[in-house]
Formats: C-alpha cells, sequence, structure tokens
C-alpha cells in the first residue's frame, strides 16, 4: 500500500483558500484522520489525492511516483463519499462487482471476490437488494465493500459516518477502523468530529484554512496543542489573555485588571502578550477556596455522564467547566464561585500580532 | 475484447477528451447557433436592398408588420391561457389521486405525436365555418369566422400538452410539505398555495412560457393549413405563413429574397428581446404574492369552488384540445370516399421518416456530450455562455431559422446544397436543443459524485457513463430524442424555408389541402397521426426491453 505526500498543494475557488501551501505525509497503513471545521479544505485535500480535483500548483506522490496529473481511476484510491453514492439501479453484488467489472477479471475471480466481500462486511443475504431497501449502516457497508472490491490501495473517507444516527455512528467506529487495519490500507478518514477522530486515528491532522495547523497522535494533539485553535477545536478550551510576569519552571500570566494566573512551562519572555488556553474538563470550579478567577453561576448543562457549568467571569466572559454527574447538586445558577487549575494543565500560546478572537475563529 | 480496450483507453485519453469537447461546441456554435442568426447580418451587407425593395414600399412594410403583429399577439395569447387551464391540470397531475389519472396523464400528449398539420386541418374543421365544398361533418363546430381565433384555438391545442407538462415536472420537486407547513400556521389551501407554492413556481413557468411561446410563434404547417380550410381567411398571415409563401415564389422571383431576409430578422430579433425581458421579469420581478385576503380565499378553498375547477379543468381538455386534435377522424368516417394517387404522399412519408430519423441520430450523438460539458463544468463560463445559446434556436421561428439556415449555407457555399442535407441541417437546428435541454435538465438532478465513485473504482469517463450515468439518465434521452423526432416529422416552416421545392409528408398535406383534395388530406393526417403514434410506442417498447436486459 502506497505512502501518500502532498507538497506544497494550492487550490483556490474564486477569492476562497481551499488548499493553501498545503503539506502532509501519511504513512503506509496508516489510518489518518483530517479534523477541521466545515469550509476548512478538508473535502478539497481529499479530492485533490483522489484526483478528481486539479490543485493550481505542488505536487501529490503516492510512494515517490508523481501522481498529480494521474487519471482518478489510475490510481487505485478509492473515494467514499457522505453520501456512499451506491449506484441506484445496481443490487448489492452489481455494486461490489463494478470495478471488477470495469477491469475485466475473470469470471472465477469475481465470484470469489463478490463472496469474500460480502462475508467480510456481513451481507451475503442482501446481495441481492437495492440500495434503496438497505438500512443507512447496511448502505455504508456495501459501499465499503465495493471500494475493497475494486482493488483499492489507498480508501479516502468524505465523512462516513455523517448520515448515520449516533449509536451505529459509534458503533461503527470501531469497525471501520478494524478493517482498514487488518487490510493493511492506507486510510485519510476526513471529519469534523473531534471525538471521531480521537477515537479512530492513529495520526490526527487539524486543518484550517487550506492549512495543516498541527499534526500528531491523538494524544499529542489533545494534550500538547500547538495553537489555540487546536486547543480549542480538540475538547473546548478557556482562554485567559494577558502579559507574561514571571517564567520559571511554570508560567505567569496577568491581565490589565491585575488578575495573575500559572500555566506550564513555555518557551515565552517576560512581557510578551499570550493567551493561557485550559481544558473545559481541566477546568475547576469550587466555593471552598479561592482559584485564579472569581465568578457567578450563569447555568448549568446536564450531559447525561457530565454535567457543564457555565461562570460569567466579570471582564473575561464566560468559563465552562466539566464536571462529573454526580457533582452537579454542588452548584446552581447564581452561586458565586472560584476557578482553579492545575498549572501544568494550562497551555501558554503566543500571540504576537494576533488577536484571540482571530485565532479561535470557525469560518 | 482487445479491440474494444484499445478503442476505451483512446477516447479517455486526456487530448482526445478535449478535442472531442471542443470539436462538440464548434459544431453547435457553427452548425446551430450561426445559421439561425445569420440572416442578422443582412441588415450590413443587404441594407441597400432591404431599403428599396422593402421599406420604401409601404404596402409590403403593412403587410409584415401585421403579420408579425398577428404572430406575436396570438403567442401572448395562447401562452396566457395555457398557463391559466395548464396550471391546475398539472396540480392535478401530481399533487391528486384519483381513478384514471394514467389515462389522463396519457391523453395530455396525444396532440404531441400528431403533427401539427394533421392537427390544423382536424380543429378547422372542427372549429371553423368551412367551404361547402368540403362537405364536414354536419355536428363539426363550423362557428368559427375570425382567422385570428381559429389560430388561438389551434396554437393552444398543440402547445397545452407543453405548458402542462413543464409545471408538473416543477411542480414535483417542490415538496408538499412547504404548504402543509403554511396549513399548519393558520393560512387556507388557496393562500397556501397561492403565497408558498406558486413562488417556488418560477423555474418551471419560465421553461413553460417559453416553450409555448416559441412554439406558437414557430407554427407554420398547421397555421397555413387551418387558414386555406376555413372559408374566409381574407389574406390574413401570420410572420412564418408570410415567409413560407414568399419562399415559395422566390424560386422564380429572386425579387422576394430581401422582403424575407427583412421579416426574418424581425421574428429573430423580437423572439431574443423577448426571450431576455421574460428571464428578467420572471426571475427579477418579485410578484405581489403577500397580501393575503384570508376570508375570500377560505371561501374558494372548501366545497364547490375546487371541485368546479377540476371539473373545468378535464372538459377544458376534452372540448379544446382532444376533440379538436382527433376531429379529422370522423371527417373522414363521414366523407364520400375519394380515389387519389397515395404515390406521392408515401413517397414523402417515408422521406419525412429517414429525415426525422437522421436527424434524432445527429441531436444524440453530438447533443448529449453538450449537455455533459453543460452540466458537468458548471464552473466555466463558457458552459454558462453555452447554456444559453442552447435556447436560442428554441425561441426563434423556425421559418426565419430554416430561411436564415439556407442563406447562411448557399452564401457560403462551404457544403454543396444538396436539399435534403439542407433540410436535415435545419431541422438538427431547431431539435438539437430539446435533446440538450432534456439532458441537461436530467444532469443537474444527478449528484456528480456518482460518477466520481466510480472513476475511483477505475473506471474510465466513458465506462462511468455507459453504467452510472446512462441508465439514470435514459428516461430523459428517451424524451428529448421523442421530441426531436416528432418534432423534425411534423415541421412545415422550417422546411419550406430552407428549400421550396422539396416534399415531406407535411408539405404534402398542406399541397392537398391548397388544391381542396380534402378528403385525401384528411387520409393523410390520419396515417400520419396513426404512424407517429406507432414510431412513439415502439420507441417506448425497445427502451423497456433493454431495460429489461440490463
Amino acid at each position: 500500500m502506497p505512502e501518500i505526500r502532498l507538497e506544497g498543494i494550492r487550490k483556490r475557488y474564486g477569492s476562497i483558500k481551499a488548499a493553501d501551501d498545503l503539506e502532509l505525509s501519511v504513512k503506509d497503513g496508516e489510518y489518518i484522520c483530517l479534523l477541521g471545521p466545515t469550509g476548512a479544505g478538508k473535502t478539497t485535500a481529499l479530492r485533490i489525492i483522489a484526483g478528481l480535483t486539479e490543485p493550481d500548483s505542488g505536487k501529490v506522490f503516492f510512494d515517490d511516483h508523481d501522481v498529480t496529473d494521474m487519471e482518478p481511476e489510475d490510481r487505485k484510491a478509492v473515494l467514499l463519499s457522505q453520501s456512499y453514492s451506491l449506484f441506484p439501479h445496481m443490487t448489492v453484488a452489481e455494486n461490489v462487482l463494478f470495478g471488477p467489472n470495469i477491469r475485466n477479471w475473470s469470471e472465477e475471480a469475481r465470484i470469489k471476490t463478490l463472496a469474500n466481500m460480502l462475508d467480510l462486511v456481513r451481507l451475503t443475504r442482501r446481495s441481492d437488494a437495492y440500495p434503496k431497501e438497505l438500512s443507512g449502516g447496511m448502505q455504508q457497508r456495501t459501499a465499503l465493500a465495493r471500494a475493497l472490491a475494486s482493488g483499492a490501495e489507498v480508501l479516502l473517507l468524505d465523512e462516513p459516518l455523517r448520515a448515520l444516527d449516533a449509536r451505529l455512528r459509534i458503533s461503527l467506529r470501531y469497525e471501520l477502523r478494524s478493517l482498514a487495519k487488518s487490510l493493511g490500507i492506507t486510510t485519510i478518514h476526513v471529519t469534523h468530529d473531534q471525538d471521531e477522530a480521537l477515537v479512530m486515528a492513529d495520526r490526527i491532522a487539524v486543518i484550517r484554512n487550506g492549512k495543516i495547523q498541527q499534526i500528531g497522535t491523538p494524544i499529542e494533539v489533545f494534550e500538547r496543542p500547538i495553537s489555540p485553535f487546536v486547543a480549542n477545536f480538540l475538547g473546548q478550551s478557556n482562554f485567559f489573555q494577558g502579559s507574561v510576569t514571571y517564567v520559571n519552571g511554570r508560567t505567569e500570566v496577568r491581565d490589565e485588571q491585575g488578575r495573575t494566573v500559572a500555566a506550564g512551562t513555555a518557551n515565552v519572555e517576560v512581557g510578551e502578550r499570550v493567551a493561557v488556553g485550559i481544558k473545559v474538563g481541566n477546568t475547576e470550579i469550587t466555593k471552598e477556596h479561592d482559584g485564579y478567577l472569581q465568578g457567578i453561576v450563569e447555568r448549568t448543562l446536564f450531559e447525561g455522564r457530565d454535567v457543564f457549568v457555565d461562570v460569567m467571569v466579570a471582564g473575561l466572559g464566560r468559563f465552562s467547566s466539566r464536571i462529573p454527574a454526580g457533582r452537579s447538586g454542588e452548584f446552581s445558577v447564581g452561586d458565586k464561585v472560584s476557578i482553579d487549575w492545575s498549572p501544568e494543565k494550562a497551555t501558554v500560546f503566543r500571540l504576537k500580532d494576533r488577536s484571540l478572537d482571530d485565532e479561535l475563529r470557525v469560518e | 475484447m482487445k479491440r474494444t480496450e484499445r478503442l476505451v483507453n483512446f477516447v479517455s485519453g486526456r487530448k482526445f477528451r478535449k478535442s472531442w469537447y471542443a470539436f462538440i461546441i464548434a459544431f453547435f456554435l457553427i452548425f446551430v447557433i450561426l445559421p439561425t442568426v445569420y440572416v442578422l447580418t443582412y441588415t450590413y451587407t443587404q441594407w441597400n436592398a432591404i431599403q428599396s425593395n422593402v421599406l420604401d414600399n409601404k404596402e409590403t412594410v403593412d403587410m409584415i408588420l401585421g403579420a408579425i403583429a398577428a404572430s406575436f399577439e396570438i403567442a401572448a395569447i395562447v401562452t396566457i391561457i395555457d398557463f391559466v387551464v395548464g396550471l391546475p391540470m398539472a396540480w392535478m397531475l401530481v399533487r391528486k389521486k384519483f381513478r384514471g389519472k394514467n389515462l389522463l396523464d396519457t391523453l395530455i400528449d396525444m396532440p404531441l405525436a400528431v403533427p401539427t398539420a394533421a392537427l390544423g386541418f382536424s380543429s378547422a374543421i372542427f372549429w371553423a365555418a368551412t367551404p361547402s365544398a368540403m362537405n364536414a361533418p354536419p355536428f363539426a363546430l363550423g362557428a368559427i369566422t375570425s382567422p385570428m381565433l381559429l389560430i388561438i384555438l389551434l396554437h393552444i391545442v398543440f402547445s397545452y400538452p407543453y405548458m402542462v407538462r413543464s409545471l408538473a415536472a416543477i411542480l414535483e420537486q417542490i415538496d408538499e410539505t412547504y404548504e402543509i407547513a403554511g396549513q399548519t400556521l393558520g393560512a387556507s389551501k388557496l393562500t397556501a398555495v397561492r403565497t408558498i407554492t406558486l413562488p417556488l413556481f418560477r423555474a418551471g413557468l419560465v421553461t413553460g412560457i417559453i416553450l409555448c411561446f416559441s412554439r406558437s410563434l414557430s407554427e407554420t404547417g398547421g397555421t397555413m393549413i387551418a387558414l386555406s380550410t376555413m372559408a374566409n381567411s381574407a389574406g390574413f398571415n401570420t410572420g412564418p405563413t408570410l415567409i413560407g409563401t414568399w419562399k415559395k415564389l422566390s424560386g422564380s422571383n429572386p425579387e422576394l429574397i430581401p422582403q424575407l431576409a427583412f421579416v426574418s430578422i424581425l421574428l429573430i430579433i423580437i423572439a431574443l428581446v423577448l426571450l431576455v425581458i421574460l428571464k428578467l421579469v420572471v426571475m427579477k420581478v418579485r410578484l405581489p404574492m403577500g397580501k393575503i385576503w384570508p376570508t375570500p380565499e377560505k371561501i374558494l378553498s372548501r366545497g364547490l369552488v375546487p371541485k368546479m375547477k377540476d371539473g373545468f379543468t378535464v372538459l377544458f381538455l376534452a372540448f379544446f384540445i382532444l376533440i379538436p386534435s382527433f376531429f379529422i377522424f370522423s371527417f373522414v368516417a363521414t366523407s364520400s370516399a375519394a380515389v387519389g394517387d397515395w404515390g406521392p404522399f408515401l413517397n414523402s412519408l417515408g422521406y419525412s421518416f429517414a429525415i426525422a430519423a437522421i436527424v434524432t441520430v445527429i441531436d444524440l450523438a453530438l447533443g448529449i456530450p453538450l449537455a455533459l460539458y453543460i452540466s458537468r463544468n458548471p464552473s466555466k463560463k463558457i458552459s454558462h455562455s453555452l447554456d444559453i445559446l442552447v435556447n436560442v434556436p428554441l425561441i426563434v421561428p423556425t421559418a426565419a431559422l430554416g430561411f436564415s439556415l439556407g442563406q447562411f449555407w448557399t452564401d457560403q457555399s462551404l457544403i454543396p446544397s444538396v436539399p435534403t442535407l439542407l433540410i436535415i441541417l435545419a431541422h438538427v437546428a431547431f431539435t438539437y436543443p430539446l435533446v440538450v435541454r432534456n439532458v441537461t435538465g436530467a444532469m443537474e438532478e444527478i449528484d456528480p459524485s456518482y460518477e466520481e465513485t466510480a472513476r475511483t473504482l477505475g473506471a474510465k469517463p466513458i465506462q462511468g457513463f455507459r453504467r452510472v450515468l446512462y441508465p439514470m439518465i435514459k428516461s430523459s434521452i428517451l424524451a428529448g430524442s421523442i421530441m426531436a423526432f416528432t418534432r423534425s416529422l411534423g415541421e412545415t416552416g422550417a422546411t419550406q424555408a430552407v428549400v421550396s421545392d422539396v416534399v415531406t409528408a407535411p408539405v404534402y398535406i398542406v399541397q392537398l389541402v391548397n388544391t381542396n383534395q380534402y378528403y385525401l388530406a384528411g387520409l393523410a393526417c390520419i396515417i400520419l397521426i396513426i404512424v407517429s403514434y406507432a414510431a412513439m410506442l415502439l420507441l417506448r417498447y425497445l427502451t423497456r426491453r433493454k431495460q429489461g436486459a440490463l
């Protein structure tokens, strides 16, 4: 199975940059998730790899072969679109055999492939059904079988779980990943769902405005985000802006109103303008002692296992904290509370001349 | 196997695809668009002749302007009536369930299968006061003495199905839940329909209006026959009949060329200007739909009124469309038989069929690729301009188109002026857009991801088309080819205007009526009706069988 490498890919649609000097490399057999908000250029990247969209400049390599000008049908990179695009006038079996038929395989090879594939996705009994007679999950599996039967070496999944209901979506995450991994296929999975990416990916590439912001294992991008955007997109964060007042082992930051907070070590200098990001799960609220910030509980949102408590901090805005549902009785709207966190769980980001709002904006 | 594989590889190459599309676009521009509007250049090159032969002659100018004004008046009135009676019919077909709906659905299309020459003869016998030599059946209405009124009634017959079909097509795509939402919010049925559904209707309305208007504006054969069938048409002319008459005389009198050019130019320019205005008005102008009259609309939504509306709609179809279309059968049944020579008619019939078949094949071979190009490159400026240009031959009256095209090819003498070749080219010019329109319309409904997925699965573009796209758009291709075939078969105006002395079946019927051989004309019409209907059924049958084999 090939390695995939994108070098300096650029693509514009009018004034919109769908790919802006995009660099990405995917290892042989790797399962990578391309994560980003709507309009970040995820689908464009996928289509460029598939050969369906021609980049304005830049190159696409499969195993060091330049395939930028290669026709899509010669790449062995199958795209699975959001709606699966099962051919409505063909049965499950005919859909699965589409690739082998096009390539004119022998009758024997066709029969064998069909049996294997249907078995793999557990659809042997439904082989004569038409796509519209199948449930969403079955359609998804048919599309997968069709892709694999065509001899795909690269699987390009464009929000493959989007059209399914919530429960099925979660159970199919493991199934999809283990299928791809067991066949050793290089997979690029586009999604805007951070949970999906965290659970499924070997590595996550966070994309924004046509550029890869950060690429790394789920733990790396979650625990050590390199920008406020990544910090906020993977597991919502609270932010505090100010100037660095102390660096040594830990970092201290003070805002214009004189409030000082502490964060982990960072490569910044005293006096520099920075933002401190704290994941909602690491943000503690308490009535017992004084934390870094004081505020008033504005609302609580019950989400089953967890409860989100939103606290209004004067001059800073809303801070959210995720606490176990068992503690939900401790806080009610209007309570005065303190906000606290362990400094090593807070990340410092240099802002340079950009504003935090620009950093966080999701187009 | 090896050879087909090599062929598939060859036609899938990027170079071949690029040059193939370039060829398709060039064909469209040079063989369809350019000849259609060529005569407009006469305003530069032949201005002196037009000035001296036409403009300096007040009588000729009056005659031309009168005919053209009549043409546009008729087209406008016909379109309005079509809309008023077509909308409730489209509504019934799409939104209501009742017994006999399928039958109604088939009946609507019946007039499309009848060549307009036959329709003209049939309706004229039914409606018009006819000369006594004709022996119209005693139960014929025989009441209409105004040529204008007769032509309006005739044009409604063949344009009505177009309006109903266009409106029904768009209505099917409008989700009924909008209306239901409106009703749950407190609107009466009529208010909901008027304020919510109708404004969503514009696209279908534009198509329907353009089709009806241009069909009425173009119609020649049926109009000529109806006029010569009625007792006293007193020199009444429409633009196209004027072209038909003069073209025939121009063989012996070349002085008529500037007059022909002048009529054609006027028809083309006014038609194009109207097309632009219509698009702007219908798409841009906000109709005052917001106003609501709760009480009267509530009353109109219930009880007898809707039932009366449906009853009237069906009666209109029966009395104004179907009876006039097929009245010819009763005429032939009640007339005393006359002996005639069938040779010329059968020859002309065979000739017409051959032309229609060749034209349809050319339309399909060169029209589908253009439709693919237009619908799959929607971001490109070229495809947008092509999309607009495709409408030009549809809106230009075919008689003017035929004259323009004939002049184009004979003036350039690029191709030998073989009459048959010229007729084929003329028929291709006005039927080509029918195929392109139908296929583009269907393609717009189909998610490009089907073809793209097919390609990533290893299908070459042509394999993707054959195995994935073609089965999905087959019915639209069929609809387009039926339209092209029947339009070519029934066309009189363009044929007469491009060459004056070739006899296709409709032209032959016109000649029979002009020489008062009514019985033979009637029989010829019936044969034409039966044969066209059989051809349509056969086409449907063949494609259905193929579908089963897939």
